[in-house]
Formats: C-alpha cells, structure tokens, sequence
C-alpha cells in the first residue's frame, strides 16, 4: 500500500503542476471572452 | 520561531491582495442583471469553470481538515479525496443529474424542486439548504484565522481583527460584483493558491523526506496508517458515509454546482467537472502529507507555542506550527499568500451562493410580482453582506468540540442527505412527490441535528460516542431514502384529466 500512495502523491503533484500552468493560460483566455460576450449583450441592448 | 518577515513576505501578501480587489472591483460594470449577479450570465466556460471549482473547494479550513486527517489517520486520511474524485469523474462524465438540472435553466436547486413537488417544498429546500450551508461555513473563519495566527506567529489577540479584515475584502467585491467578481478572483486565487501549495510540498518532502513521511506512518499507526479498512477510527462505515457523502456534493452543494448552473451548457458544466476531479486528490492529499509531515518533525516542546485551547486539539494545529517552523523567508510569503487567496475564494462563493438561495427560494413567496433587475440587485448585495455579520458573529464565539472533518460532514449532512435524494427522485422517479419530499427532507434535518445536540448534553454523550458519527450519517441517508419512497407512495395519485 505505501508504493500506492507513493505513486498517487507523485502524481497528484505532476498533474496538479501541469494542470496550474494550462489553466493560467486558458483561464485567462476564458475571462476575456466571457468579458467580451457580457460587453456585446449589454451594448446590443 | 515563525519565518514570517513583514518586509518580504508582508510585501508579497499585501500585492495579492491588492491585485485581487482591484480584479474584483474592476468587473462590477458588467453586473446589470441579477443573473449576471447569481450565475455571471451563464457565460462560463470550462477553464474558468476548472480554475474556479478548484479554488472554491479548497480553503483554509480544507487543509486544516485533510491535514488533521493525515495527522491522525496517516495516508488513509485522504481517502475522502480519492471517493469525491471518483464521484465528480462519474458524474461529470455521465451527467448524471446535472444534465438534467444545467438543462432546466434555473438559478438554484430548490428552483428546479418547485416543478415536481410545488412552491412550498421549495422554500422548505431553501432553508434547510442555507441552514446546513452556514453552520457548515461558520467555523471557517475562526479556523483560517487561527491557521494564520500560528504561522505567521501573531499574537492570538489579533485573531478577530485579521478575521474581520478578510471578510471584509472578500465581502467588499463579492457585494459590488457577484459570480463575476468570484470567478474572476476565483482565478487568481487558483494560480496563486497552486503554486504555494506546490511549492510548499516539495520544499517538506525535501526536506523530511518520503522514507521518514511513510516511516512515521507506520510507527504510529501500521498498516491501517495506509488502509481506510483497517483503522479502527474509520473502517467501511467511513469510507461509505464519505462515499455517500462525496457524491451528495458533487450533485447538490450549492458551491459545486454553482459552477455547472453558471456554465454555458449542460456540457461545458460536465467537462468542469471530469476536468476538476483529480485535483480533489490533492485536495486531500496535499495537506494530508503536511499533516504528516508535522507529526513526523514536530517534537513535544515546539508544541509549547500554541494556546492551552490550540494544545487541546494538538492533531488540527499541527500543520501550521510544522509550517512556521520550516517554510523560509520569502516562500512563506507565498505561503500565506496562497492561503489567503485559497480562503478568500472559499468565502466569496460560500457567501454568494447561500445568498443565492435566499433570494431566489426563501424570498421566493414575497415575490409574486416579477421585481425590478436594480431592486433584484439590491436585496442580493444586502443578502451577502448579512451572511458575512453572521459568519463573523457565529465564527467568533461557536467553540468546536472533535472532528473537524466531521463536523462539516454532519452539518452538510442536514442537507446533504435529503437534498441528494430529492434531486435524484426529481429528475428519475415519475413517482416522486411532495410528501415524499417534505418526509426527506425532516429525516435528514432531524437526525444530524439530534446527533449534534446528543454530543452536546453531558446525559447522552456517552450514547453519541457509542453511534458514532459515521453510523449516524449512514443511518440519515438510509432514513431519507426510505421516507422518500414511503412518503411518495401514500400520497394518492393525481386523477387523470377528466376523471371524476
């Protein structure tokens, strides 16, 4: 059982590394355009 | 000894949170609408959604909790993560349930209950949901200020204030901006938030070492250190009360599904939650290694610098002193940074979306006409900023007695329970009612609020030691069901039109 919980920290911690940098870059991308489409909404209106 | 320095590390916790204010701040142009307020328009896509979650269902108090788990149970104390991990995959990849509800469109959960058992069940919904949520959200502040208090090494006295200090900001730009201001801070939360607690476990198991993290385990306590099975705290019926209540989350906490109600669809809100899943993991494992690693470094004189009140419950402060103690000048900036930010995010959400219920299904029946979008606006930033009086007022003097983990389960469990079998009997049982509904929905109100106050009255102490809070919980889910059923079949069919 040690190795299991060995293996799972070590790949809580890749993923979660990996998972950190992807999301920064799309999340951002993510805010900008839902900014954007909030922005179009109100000026249609 | 903490490594704290006002200098460094001060300087790097005040440019957080001056970056998240003004983040917070900046987006309240966009909030016309109470739906902008509630569910930021529905405008929500997946790596908002991801960093979002993230941030949300990690605070404070969450590491306080896994690391405490990790303290008394070894690495079996993260078996909660890897249960609601497996919970969220499952239902995120089947939508199970929050196809259904993402695609009715509502606000909130009880919105949807009103389509099956009527307008008074859910206003019923409403107040056991913002009754289990605020109790359940009550002790945060207390615990994230007393984390903070020990790391940084402030004097206890200062508690109230830094506590009072924090929910103002969060308060301050969840009132002008709504989900909008929680996603937006909810994502430089999740970064700054991710890269502390990344850091911060590398830097222990470099320095304890995982031989000397998995040899305390063992010393302490064997083979059930890494076997939920084995331990004599835990056993199946923990691992299945968390299992039941893992899945209960991720179909009906308010703060989890917040983010499928406010996705773009019901499948933008389903990759959310199998993209979020696996850090639910970490959620539990990260701090449960620091756990760890504090009853590994920690010797019984370095305990000397906590309260008589924090000694009493040595297994919870543990992981703050270990971390005053190893984190260097600089990261522990980062550190406190990443806590704050973790905490922060935690609040705001927690704050809103018990708000949320509130206006849209307790205020419900005082709405009968359709109200203006500012009057709308208006009740909901008054509504968040009363939640956040009550958790400073509720935070400061409720005195915690036991399990920390437990006690969120069992206050989550007043509605947790109910609330899971109502959903699931909403979208799948034809047969399902109001009767059936209200009887849930008083089984999982009644029995873990009897359980809490047996633990409280000295007469029946002895009696609730012996129950058991796992048997508790399990037997809560098992009554709810079984009201449910009983429940709906008395209640007589409806005639079919035209029947005399």
């Amino acid at each position: 059982m040690e190795l299991f919980w060995q293996i799972l920290t070590g790949a809580a911690l890749l993923w979660y590394s990996t998972v950190t940098i992807y999301v920064a870059f799309r999340g951002a991308r993510d805010i900008r355009e839902m900014l954007e489409r909030l922005q179009r909404t109100a000026d249609e209106k | 000894m903490t490594h704290f320095s006002w200098l460094v590390d001060g300087s790097i916790v005040g440019l957080y949170l001056l970056a998240t204010m003004i983040a917070g701040i900046m987006v309240r142009k966009y909030v016309g609408k109470v739906e902008h307020f509630l569910v930021a328009g529905r405008e929500m896509n997946v790596y908002l959604g991801v960093a979002s979650l993230a941030a949300t269902e990690f605070g404070i108090i969450t590491c306080m909790y896994a690391a405490q788990n990790g303290y008394k149970y070894g690495f079996a104390g993260a078996t909660p993560g890897i249960l609601q991990a497996l919970a969220m995959f499952l239902v995120g990849y089947t939508g199970f349930c929050i196809k259904p509800l993402r695609d009715a469109g509502v606000m909130t959960l009880p919105q949807l209950f009103q389509v099956r058992y009527g307008s008074f069940i859910r206003w019923l919904a409403g107040v056991v949901i913002v009754l289990g949520g605020l109790l359940n959200m009550g002790v945060f502040l207390r615990i994230g200020g007393e984390f903070l208090v020990v790391v940084c090494g402030f004097n206890l006295r200062y508690l109230e204030l830094t506590m009072t200090v924090l929910l103002i900001a969060v308060a301050v730009y969840t009132i002008v901006g709504g989900m909008l201001s929680v996603l937006v801070t909810d994502y430089l939360q999740f970064v700054v938030m991710s890269v502390g607690l990344i850091a911060v476990t590398i830097l222990i198991i470099v320095k304890i070492g995982w031989a000397s993290l998995a040899g305390t385990v063992t010393q302490h306590y064997g083979a059930a250190g890494f076997n939920p099975f084995l331990h004599a705290d835990m056993g199946w019926q923990y691992v299945l009360f968390n299992l039941l209540n893992c899945i209960a989350i991720v179909l009906t906490w308010q703060t989890t599904i917040a983010r499928v109600l406010a996705a773009k669809d019901s499948r933008t809100g389903r990759k959310v939650y199998t993209r979020t899943a696996f850090f639910f993991v970490c959620r539990f494992l990260i701090p449960g290694v620091w756990g760890i690693a504090a009853l590994a470094f920690l010797t019984p004189a370095m305990y000397d610098r906590l309260s008589d009140t924090m000694r009493a419950s040595q297994s919870l402060y543990a992981m703050p002193l270990l971390l005053s103690a190893i984190v260097p000048v600089g990261l522990m900036g980062l550190l406190v940074a990443a806590m704050l930010a973790a905490d922060m995010s935690t609040d705001s959400s927690y704050m809103l979306t018990w708000s949320s219920v509130i206006y849209n299904d307790i205020l419900a029946p005082f709405r009968r006409t359709i109200w203006p979008e500012k009057k709308g606006l208006r009740w909901n930033r008054c509504i968040v900023a009363l939640i956040g009086l009550f958790l400073l007022f509720y935070g400061l003097w409720y005195k915690l007695e036991g399990d920390l983990w437990m006690y969120l389960q069992l206050t989550g469990a007043i509605y947790l329970s109910s609330m899971s079998v109502l959903l699931i009997a909403c979208c799948y049982w034809k047969r399902a009612n109001s009767w059936g509904a209200g009887a849930a929905i008083a089984c999982g109100a009644i029995v873990p609020i009897a359980y809490l106050a047996m633990q409280q009255i000295p007469h029946t102490q002895a009696l609730a030691q012996r129950i058991g809070a796992n048997m508790s919980g399990l037997a809560t889910y098992v009554l709810v069901a079984l009201a449910m059923i009983i429940g709906s079949l008395l209640k007589p069919a409806a005639r079919p039109t035209g029947a005399r």
